[in-house]
């Protein structure tokens, strides 16, 4: 970010005195501390977190495309990777912790940048206030599976319990992602391990269960399952899409995270490649066995009962596993807990160069001196999700649902403007490799396109009161109004700030540039 | 202890200028270099957050700013180098460093936050007083209030009859020297005796004990160093602290827990107890090898 200084300290004669040139830096930094292989799948595959993932986007991914999951899928991995290459691209050339706000500024101006920093932030506080909305269902599920009584279960359907018990777990989250408390490697290895093993016992437990004619509703598996054109219309094809876009949200950190180790050039290719190919088949897996153990159906564990599909593990572990069903609820708030770290990270990097850029007031740009982490930035993101999840909490009929789908919808917004940021950075040097046309032009470009053409039918869409989970205000869909309020507060803030920090706006503070 | 640096682990808090500013006296006192050290979090073992680039170039600007800012309250009498240094703890970042530099000694503000404006050993303290090679010195909170040109009036060493006490007193008494400060030899025997031994019993060995070991220790200073001597009395470590006097600009060395392991320091229930109570910094000197 220094590159690009609003007001760089004067270097005076201490500054300059401060003995650790760029390679020492390097040397001792980065390098010194970048993971391997094995290490960056790892952190990949926490930062998806697959076993709350899945909880949270199977149910209403059937909703729209049925048996097509599969296919969906499938799918839903291209525009993301395609979009990643350009994320790659950006991340290379002007590596800021402000990542789509920073870039899409450089590449649009000051107001575009503003609303992809804004649909950044406004995605991952959704997400956050989802992951805590999940962990509380697991986590009375849990202590019900310990003790043996079903009922405690349901205390967590009791909003002002739930809204409680969420608070604490947020308030826990953000103390430790302020005082940036890591876990060991080790633990890290073994949470991840656990979360894959317990989703990989789960599937074949289900399998296992539908050939001894156990199943709920046993329905064969299908060819036309992996087939996309098997959806019935297009609005289906792009909500599925769309919320197919969040299950695959976090991977594309693999691609940039060991982009300074000296002589590794190759492992974080190999490290992406890896942890989607494992993320895949997990997630296909889970999907194939799920759906053929219990259908789609709107039977009592049937995945379209829409009582079930905001969180299916939650319904689908006990008929499943049986006495074992606490192993699932394990994974799913381990994932979660491990996976908070990270999500909270990104929120509070993007507000702190937005502070520090004078996108934001200066108040966001602090830096704890003590630990190190975006302070300010990082309670602000808790503050709003904690208040976000309890409004929606008592206005929704289905919270987690409709934040979920809303949040598919955030994500296309601001990866589809991130993606045409590379296009347009890049724009003088398309041509000048094959390499170049493909990573800053075609990929990016196409991907873009693609979560633009998203992120409008999903808007539009939404607009209907059936649409998602069925909550709806005065007859407008809630997932049409969430995502209209997310980005006009946005809009309005933007103006706000516009006013009383002129100078960002004006291109004073981060001037448009072009790769060349 | 003086003729090699003084680091001082600066964070840009009140714990750090305290820090600073208790390094800078005694810099200047000694006329000793400073190196100031900012340990950043490295991202080694690190697998929870995805490393970013871009937030550790913006880390690393802030903390050059920091340490820019930190060096112009310094006065220009003290020699200072600024550094930054990557490491997993802070604690192991300053120790790393204090080798790096032969630094003989090291400096950190204490957490705020003790009850009554006591003093509270942070984790930071906590393990770099745990794991430590090279004397630790604890600057209370509010040191940074004391004005440089309050120099070092005075050295206390706290002996006691435990192994440690020879490796403290020699470090006492280069201190001493190199900042021109009067030495007191101050004896904890009266109340640093195992619990359960009986009062009466108590009172007369140690009161008899207390002399002897400040006799031995004045009999072991060298020639033209003078020492004062004083024993601690009191109910308690807390009511003993109390009831002496301490000077401003005081220093006061205690020797590292017999649980240490050799040259590793450990501070010991009696020093903690001492450091809530004494409003001056406190240095924790390990104890030598028994080889």
């Amino acid at each position: 970010m220094s590159q690009h200084s609003p007001s760089p300290a004067a270097l005076t004669e201490a500054t300059r005195a401060v003995d650790s040139n760029e390679h020492g830096i390097t040397k001792k930094g980065l390098s010194a501390g970048s993971v391997g292989l094995i290490g960056a799948i790892v952190i990949g595959i926490s930062c998806i977190a697959p076993a709350y993932t899945l909880t949270a986007a199977l149910g209403p991914t059937v909703s729209e495309v049925g048996t097509q999951v599969p296919a969906i899928i499938l799918l839903g991995f291209i525009p993301m990777l395609l979009v990643a290459f350009g994320y790659r691209e950006l991340n290379r050339r002007m590596p800021d912790s402000g990542t789509s706000f920073t870039w899409a500024t450089r590449a649009f101006g000051p107001w575009i940048g503003w609303m992809a920093g804004w649909g950044l932030v406004a995605a991952t506080i959704l997400v956050l206030s989802n992951l805590a909305g999940i962990a509380v269902d697991f986590l009375f599920l849990a202590i019900s599976q310990i003790v043996g009584n079903p009922e405690i279960a349901g205390i967590a359907a009791n909003p002002f319990v739930n809204v409680a018990v969420c608070l604490l777990f947020m308030l826990g989250a953000t103390m430790i992602s302020y005082r940036d408390m890591r876990t060991t490697q080790k633990l890290q290895y073994w949470l991840v391990g656990f979360q894959v093993l317990v989703l990989v016992v789960f599937s074949g437990a289900a399998l296992i269960e539908v050939a001894n004619g156990n199943a709920f509703d046993a329905t064969p598996i299908e060819l036309s399952w992996f087939n996309p054109f098997a959806v019935s219309d297009f609005s289906a094809l792009a909500a599925g899409l769309s919320l197919s876009i969040f299950i695959f949200w976090g991977w594309d950190v693999t691609l940039t995270m060991n982009e300074e180790t000296k002589g590794a050039e190759k492992t974080p290719g190999r490290a992406a490649t890896l942890s989607v190919l494992i993320i895949v088949s997990l997630y296909l897996l889970i999907s194939v066995s799920l759906i053929s153990f219990a259908g789609v159906g709107d039977g009592e564990f049937g995945l379209g009962n829409p009582d079930i599909q905001d969180n299916v593990f939650f319904a689908l572990a006990g008929p499943v596993l049986g006495p074992l069903a606490i192993l699932v609820s394990l994974a799913v708030l381990t994932s979660s807990a491990s996976s908070l770290q990270s999500t909270f990270v990104s929120p509070a990097r993007t507000l702190l160069a937005m502070g520090h850029y004078g996108a934001l007031p200066p108040k966001f740009a602090q830096v704890s001196p003590r630990f190190f982490t975006p302070g300010y930035a990082t309670i602000v993101s808790a503050v709003v999700a904690s208040v976000f999840y309890a409004v929606m909490r008592f206005v929704s009929e289905n919270v987690l649902w409709d934040t979920i789908t809303a949040l598919g919808m955030m994500i296309c917004f601001y990866y589809g403007i991130t993606a045409f940021a590379a296009v347009w950075f890049f724009r003088k040097t398309w041509f000048r490799t094959v390499r170049e046309f493909f990573f800053t032009l075609l990929f990016p470009l196409v991907g873009g396109v693609i979560l633009s053409v998203l992120f409008v039918t999903t808007l539009v869409d939404s607009m209907d009161p059936d649409y998602g989970s069925g909550s709806n205000i005065g007859g407008v869909g809630l997932v049409f109004i969430l995502g209209m309020v997310v980005l006009l507060t946005g809009v309005v803030i933007m103006f706000w700030q516009a006013i009383t920090r002129p100078a960002f706006f004006r291109g004073e503070v981060l001037s448009r540039a072009v790769a060349d | 202890m003086t003729a090699s640096g003084i680091l001082v682990g600066y964070t840009a808090n009140a714990a750090g200028a305290d820090a600073l500013a208790v390094a800078s006296r005694l810099a200047a006192a000694a006329d000793a270099p400073l190196e100031v050290v900012m340990v950043l979090p490295s991202e080694a073992g690190n697998s929870s957050v995805p490393a970013d680039a871009g937030y550790e170039r913006h880390l690393r600007a802030q903390s050059r700013e920091w340490l820019a800012q930190a060096s112009g309250h310094l006065g220009a009498d003290v020699a200072s180098k600024l550094h930054l240094r990557y490491a997993e703890s802070f604690a192991e970042g300053l120790i790393a460093a204090a080798h790096e530099f032969d630094a003989r000694l090291i400096v950190i503000g204490t957490a705020r936050g003790g009850l009554l404006g006591r003093t509270r050993i942070g984790s930071v303290a906590n393990e770099l007083l745990h794991s430590s090679d090279v004397p630790v010195l604890l600057a209370p909170s509010g040191s940074r209030e004391l004005p440089a040109s309050q120099g070092i009036t005075r050295i206390t060493a706290a002996v006691g009859t435990r192994p440690g006490a020879d490796a403290l007193l020699e470090s006492s008494i280069r201190l001493a020297r190199a900042t021109s400060a009067p030495l007191r030899l101050l004896s904890l025997v009266p109340i640093d005796l195992p619990a359960g031994l009986d009062a009466d019993l108590a009172a007369l060995t140690s009161s008899v004990h207390a002399e002897e070991v400040l006799d031995e220790a004045r009999q072991a200073l060298p020639d033209g160093i003078e020492a004062t001597v004083e024993t601690a009395t009191g109910e308690t470590i807390e009511d003993a602290v109390r009831a002496l006097d301490w000077h401003q600009g005081e220093l006061v060395l205690v020797g590292s827990s017999r649980l240490a392991a050799p040259r590793h320091l450990f501070l010991g229930s009696t020093a903690a107890k001492m450091l809530r109570e004494l409003p001056a910094p406190m240095i924790v000197v390990p104890r030598t090898t028994l080889t």
